[in-house]
């Protein structure tokens, strides 16, 4: 029993850490922009079909290819942000809709560009690693362990690079940030920017796992939307918090019954902790 | 010699205009206060000189400069820094990482450095709150810290709103002794206060603001014992506030 227990916990982490890459982008863009980015299961998708041709057409090396496509995906949301979403700062509602719109047209123009089906792409590593008879697939762990380098990366960023500090400003009151000198409109395009590569990052991170194409985009978002509401929308723990919770969760309900009860569930934990504390576990009541 | 000189400035909110023709000159060095009511305008003056609102119409010329419009990060390059109503700290950040973003600017490493020394030269209290969260501290060590802040871009003018604005009487003293302490140092300092005889007992000059445009001005010793100033801001002779 216990270890079937710490192989769920284990199973649990390692998707919790894809969660939490994904969520804490969604989470970052909201708390500094006030902007509920709908498109930010399009940033995942775009990272998988970027990272399938640097490292299967073009036949980079696995890291290599990964880094590339996190790195697109970042600069093309720069793009976006700057063009399309700038005048959409602070106002929720038609920032929402804005991006809305934006999903629906980057899924749309894949779907015409690369077909609707779904391909599949070689895995980098393969087979199984045993510890203490806790299974784990290696491709699993080698997507856990960029997560996490990449995830502390972020945490210290934020804590200790002025450019992070200047991200917390902007987050906590944009006008007293720009009394100091920052810009808040460059602190945007670059939050947008990191918030878009983590989910490329994501996308590419899954995408030898799952399969790509133009729709896999749309699960990894309302599984972020989860773990933030979960979290509290636009705090970081929250969303490392939420992530954690989510995948333990799945995991127990889809070993001991079943994934789509283990859906069910996590949905009914969002409407109970909606019900019990509104703004999420570590969410400031505003 | 003027240092700073505001012309014919008019501000407006949509269609509501908030200062209208306001004309404001200050020496360099010199301590000059704006009195008025809530809602007069004086906030909205120190915003539009620090760049967070744009002017309407008017001029705003420092140290031959014309500045008028710049962005808030301009505006601190040159050397105004303010430190706003309501002190508006970090509130989730600890002191030291406040005092950093204020140095946001300054050359690295470096001007960190000298800014701390600095700003541990009038609040040398500060020091031993570094690591604590700004929001856990009293009203008056926010205060101070938020002064702190605003004096780590080593500013050529200070710009104070409200600094005394919910304090306890000994820490409306503190905020004066640290006014002057900065004033000495060579800063020119625009205060905008609701206490009338606190700002006025610090100052060189005043102005006063009602509804948006200048109603009164003159050397604030003048203005302590001008007949409208005591009726409407002074509240008679019998008070007496512990600013000196």
């Amino acid at each position: 029993m216990l270890q079937l227990l710490t192989q769920i916990g284990v199973n649990g982490v390692m998707m919790g850490l894809v969660y939490i890459t994904m969520a804490l982008g969604f989470t970052l863009i909201f708390g500094i922009m006030r902007i509920v980015n709908f498109a930010h299961g399009e940033f995942y998708m775009l990272g998988a079909v970027a990272l399938m041709f640097f490292y299967a057409h073009f036949g980079l090396d696995y890291f290599v290819a990964v880094f590339l496509a996190a790195a697109c995906v970042a600069v093309f949301g720069m793009l976006v942000e700057r063009v399309l979403l700038r005048q959409f700062v602070g106002r929720e509602l038609n920032g929402m809709i804005m991006t809305l719109a934006i999903a629906i047209t980057i899924k749309a123009a894949v779907a015409i560009v690369l077909g609707p089906q779904e391909v599949s792409i070689p895995r980098p590593v393969t087979g199984v690693i045993t510890l203490g008879g806790i299974l784990v697939p290696n491709d699993r762990l080698l997507v856990g362990g960029v997560a996490v380098v990449v995830l502390s990366g972020f945490y210290l960023f934020l804590r200790f690079a002025p450019a992070g500090l200047a991200m917390r400003a902007v987050a906590q009151d944009w006008e007293a940030a720009a009394l100091q000198g920052i810009r808040p409109q460059r602190v945007y395009l670059w939050s947008f920017g990191i918030g878009c590569m983590l989910a490329g990052l994501a996308g590419a991170l899954m995408a030898p796992i799952y399969t790509i194409g133009p729709y896999i985009g749309t699960v990894p978002m309302l599984k972020a939307f989860i773990v933030v509401i979960l979290g509290g929308l636009g705090s970081l723990p929250g969303a490392v918090v939420g992530g954690l919770l989510l995948g333990l969760v799945e995991a127990g309900f889809a070993t001991f019954i079943n994934t789509t009860v283990a859906t069910m569930i996590s949905f009914g934990l969002v409407v109970a902790i909606l019900l019990v504390r509104p703004a999420g576990l570590m969410g400031n009541a505003r | 010699m003027t240092f700073i000189r505001i012309e014919n400035l008019g501000v407006r909110y949509g269609p509501i205009p908030a200062v209208t023709d306001l004309n404001i000159e200050m020496a360099k060095g010199s301590v000059v206060c704006m009195l008025g009511a809530n809602g007069a305008g004086k906030s909205t003056t120190l915003r539009t000189f620090a760049g967070l609102t744009k002017p309407f119409a008017g001029r705003i010329v420092l140290d031959g400069e014309d500045v008028t419009g710049l962005p808030p990060d301009e505006m601190v390059r040159r050397g105004v820094s303010l430190s706003p109503e309501g002190r508006r700290l970090f509130a989730d950040m600890t002191v030291a990482e406040n005092l950093k973003l204020g140095a946001y600017l300054g050359s690295g490493r470096q001007g960190w450095k000298s800014g701390m020394e600095r700003v541990f030269s009038y609040f040398p209290r500060l020091g031993e709150r570094l690591h604590q969260r700004a929001g856990s501290m009293s009203g008056g060590e926010q205060q101070m810290c938020a002064i702190g802040r605003a004096m780590m871009s080593n500013p050529r003018v200070l710009l104070l709103d409200e600094p005394s604005l919910g304090l306890a009487p000994i820490m409306i003293a503190e905020v004066a002794r640290i006014v002057r302490h900065i004033n000495a140092d060579g800063i020119t300092v625009f205060i905008v206060e609701q206490n009338a005889r606190l700002a006025l007992k610090l100052s060189d000059y005043g102005y006063l603001l009602e509804t948006g445009r200048l109603v009164r001005e003159g050397p604030a010793s003048k203005l302590l014992t001008d007949e409208h100033v005591q009726a409407a801001y002074l509240g008679g002779l019998a008070s007496e506030t512990p600013a000196d």
